[in-house]
């Protein structure tokens, strides 16, 4: 009996001591529903080529992603901004080292609702109508028909990083609506008769229309595609990050190598992000 | 043996048939329906719990002073016999609760000294614009930096001198409005408070007609790269209270030029307001450095304030004895360097305090003379100016725990007319503290 119990006790020790050593990961990701899409493919093909890893990805914006990193209910938060010096701050006071990775590029679309003739926009006349200061499409070369605006909430990373790149730092109009998700502004716009929004290109669907934007004053119009923003012709391009904290390093490293390795990259690629190389 | 055996079997039946009835019951159920309906009703229970919050923080610590009984702004003074001891700094518990466009506010402090309450206010939010709120009830006083910053945050285990004397336990009673735009808008960086107080601090019944009203502006930037983060702030204090006395002092030098206080003792002086008001500015900047974040704070103050012979100290109760008027400044700085990325923070602050900016040195206790119907007195301890070196490292173990050490040299001004203050006063406290944050 006293042998069998030793046996017993052996064995799970043995299970306990093989669970902890096998080197299975549980990895949370939070934050840019910009990035979410690319972290959900780079989680699910990572997950398929090591089964004993669990990755669960979620959206929420940037600065919920970074709230939660804040308080340690993610390991990974995703931004499509680099973390604020408040942020900063308070991980700081937290004790909380961390390192910052870009893991791809990602080019923002204007798109407007399928029907809307207009297909070349000024960084001008993108920042008029996103101010409220245009507000009929014939201004801009269209029918006469009331601009509906939408943009994203004032969490999200792509809404700052749309006003400070193309609205030159000015206020969003008072009349724009303010949608939660990314895809809820392609749904709008695909429905809305005279709306217009934007969205990371990944998001790109043909129930809407992208349109082409001129940074130089209508000389050229250049289109939301990867090639050219990895061609850094489009100008409206930026960096997407991960946030994960420098304890973590050990646990977190495998996937980043993973996301950062040619397949990775080709991954961001497929998906209609900018690969970084 | 029997008897347990028809118990057993008895016990057996009744389960089989309550499961059977169960059994009965749920296949009448549609399961996808069950839990679609509780998965609902926990999401309305859990959207009701996250309107409120509970945070709190513990300061424990081991302090030594360089004799016993000192008087000292390093958490309060020591007793007579007394050059060490453990004390339950602050230990604080605050409630949120938040619904929309108002918030309540709770907060209690329980330490061995007794039990207080901090904070307790509503805010509420205007709909329309949501860029201004109303703010009632026990709140911080919207003056300068220092007051309002959190002392779980706090790198200095204490505030400076001239912050805990003229604005005792930081909070006051009254109605505060703020107004600032949405993230939205491009000038949410500009940020303006001002409000109506009762002027005696939080833990005391106003005594007065008197209202002090207190106004602060401040704008926090951030460069276009993160790297740099700003603040600098403006804040107002215009208030009085009730002299309980017909005895007025001020400062005037006597037939000889000696500076003493003058006494003016005009029978309409009684049941009048003395004056207390303040000027302050405040500036903040945080830089991202490849040797660590490094954080510079500075706040400058002066004006008029009204105390007794013995104090400077804003009153909390209706004072009975003369009142005397100064004219004060007073001033801290803050050098923060977090060591790389690492989890250590060393602190440098140097802060002053003059309550008396029209007296120094040996001036200062020196004896008046009283002539052709002028009543003079001398000036005292309670108009010696104060400078503190505090020098401190910490290491936060983790997001919940940080261990503070720091070492507080306090210098006092010398008068060679001022019994006691001849030389500077063996004051410094060397503070350890633990603080447990939730």
């Amino acid at each position: 009996m006293k042998r069998i119990n030793l046996v017993t006790l052996i064995a799970i020790i043995a299970t306990v001591t093989v669970a902890f050593t096998t080197g299975d990961t549980n990895i949370k990701i939070k934050g840019s529903d910009t990035v979410l899409p690319l972290s959900q493919k780079f989680a699910e093909v990572y997950m398929k080529k090591n089964p004993g890893s669990k990755i669960t990805v979620v959206g929420g914006g940037s600065g919920v992603g970074f709230a939660s990193f804040l308080d340690g209910t993610t390991d990974i938060a995703m931004a499509s901004r680099k973390v604020k010096m408040s942020e900063k701050m308070k991980l700081q006071d937290a004790g909380k080292s961390y390192k910052e990775v870009i893991i791809a590029y990602d080019a923002l679309s204007v798109i407007v609702n399928p029907k809307n003739k207009v297909s070349q926009l000024t960084r001008e006349q993108l920042e008029g109508i996103f101010t409220g200061k245009i507000t009929n499409w014939k201004d801009v070369g269209g029918a006469d028909q009331k601009i509906i605006a939408y943009c994203r909430e004032s969490s999200s990373g792509t809404y700052e990083f749309f006003k400070e790149h193309v609205m030159n730092n000015k206020n969003y109009g008072s009349t724009l609506l303010n949608m939660p998700a990314t895809g809820a502004i392609v749904q709008s716009v695909s429905q809305t008769d005279g709306a217009i929004g934007y969205i990371g290109i990944a998001y790109l669907e043909k129930s809407v229309k992208d349109i082409k934007v001129s940074y130089d004053k209508g000389k050229t119009y250049v289109e939301a595609t990867v090639a050219n923003a990895k061609a850094k012709t489009y100008p409206i391009t930026r960096p997407l990050y991960y946030y994960y904290l420098a304890k973590d390093e050990n646990k977190i490293k495998p996937f980043i190598t993973f996301i950062l390795s040619n397949e990775g990259q080709k991954l961001a690629g497929d998906l209609g992000y900018v690969p970084l190389k | 043996m029997k008897k347990r055996n028809y118990t057993t079997v008895f016990l057996t039946a009744a389960i089989l048939i309550m499961s059977c009835r169960i059994f009965a019951q749920d296949s009448m159920i549609n399961p996808d329906d069950t839990l679609t309906t509780t998965v609902v009703k926990l999401r309305e229970e859990v959207d009701i719990l996250k309107r409120i919050k509970f945070s709190g923080y513990i300061q424990p610590q081991l302090q030594f002073s360089d004799s016993c009984g000192i008087a000292t702004y390093a958490g309060g003074n020591f007793n007579a016999n007394t050059d060490k001891r453990f004390m339950m700094r602050r230990a604080r518990i605050k409630a949120t609760y938040e619904q929309g466009l108002s918030q309540y506010v709770f907060q209690i402090d329980a330490t061995e000294k007794g039990f207080s309450i901090k904070d307790l206010y509503a805010k509420f939010t205007e709909p329309w614009t949501k860029s201004a709120s109303l703010t009632i009830g026990c709140m911080n006083r919207p003056f300068g930096y220092e007051i309002g910053y959190s002392s779980s945050q706090r790198e200095s285990p204490e505030r400076g001198r001239m912050s805990q004397i003229i604005f005792p336990g930081e909070r006051d009673l009254g109605a505060m409005i703020t107004f600032q735009l949405p993230k939205t808008s491009k000038f949410n960086f500009i940020k303006a408070e001002a409000g109506v107080y009762n002027g005696t601090g939080s833990g005391a019944v106003d005594f007065d007609y008197w209202k002090d009203v207190i106004a602060r502006v401040r704008i926090d930037k951030a460069t276009k790269s993160e790297k740099i983060s700003y603040g600098i702030g403006f804040s107002y204090y215009n208030g009085g209270y009730r002299q309980g006395k017909k005895n007025v002092f001020s400062i005037a030098n006597d037939s000889v030029g000696t500076i003493g206080y003058i006494l003016n003792n005009d029978t309409t002086n009684y049941g009048k307001i003395t004056k207390r008001e303040y000027f302050g500015g405040d500036i903040q900047l945080n830089i991202d450095l490849p040797i660590g974040l490094t954080s510079l704070r500075g706040e400058y103050i002066q004006g008029n304030q009204p105390g007794t012979s013995s104090s400077t100290a804003s009153p909390t109760s209706q004072p009975i004895s003369d009142n005397y008027r100064r004219k004060f400044n007073g001033a801290y700085f803050y050098f923060i360097q977090n060591i790389i990325d690492s989890r250590f923070q060393l602190i440098a602050k140097y802060d002053w305090y003059d309550p008396n900016t029209e007296v120094d040195g040996d001036n200062i206790g020196k004896s008046v003379v009283s002539t052709g119907g002028s009543t003079f007195s001398k000036t005292g301890k309670q108009d010696i100016k104060y400078s503190t070196l505090g020098l401190g490292i910490a290491f936060r173990v983790d997001a919940n725990v940080k261990i503070t050490a720091y070492y507080d040299m306090v210098k006092n001004e010398t008068s060679k007319n001022l019994s006691g203050f001849s030389q500077d006063i063996k004051d410094n406290v060397y503070t350890i503290r633990v603080q447990y944050k939730f």
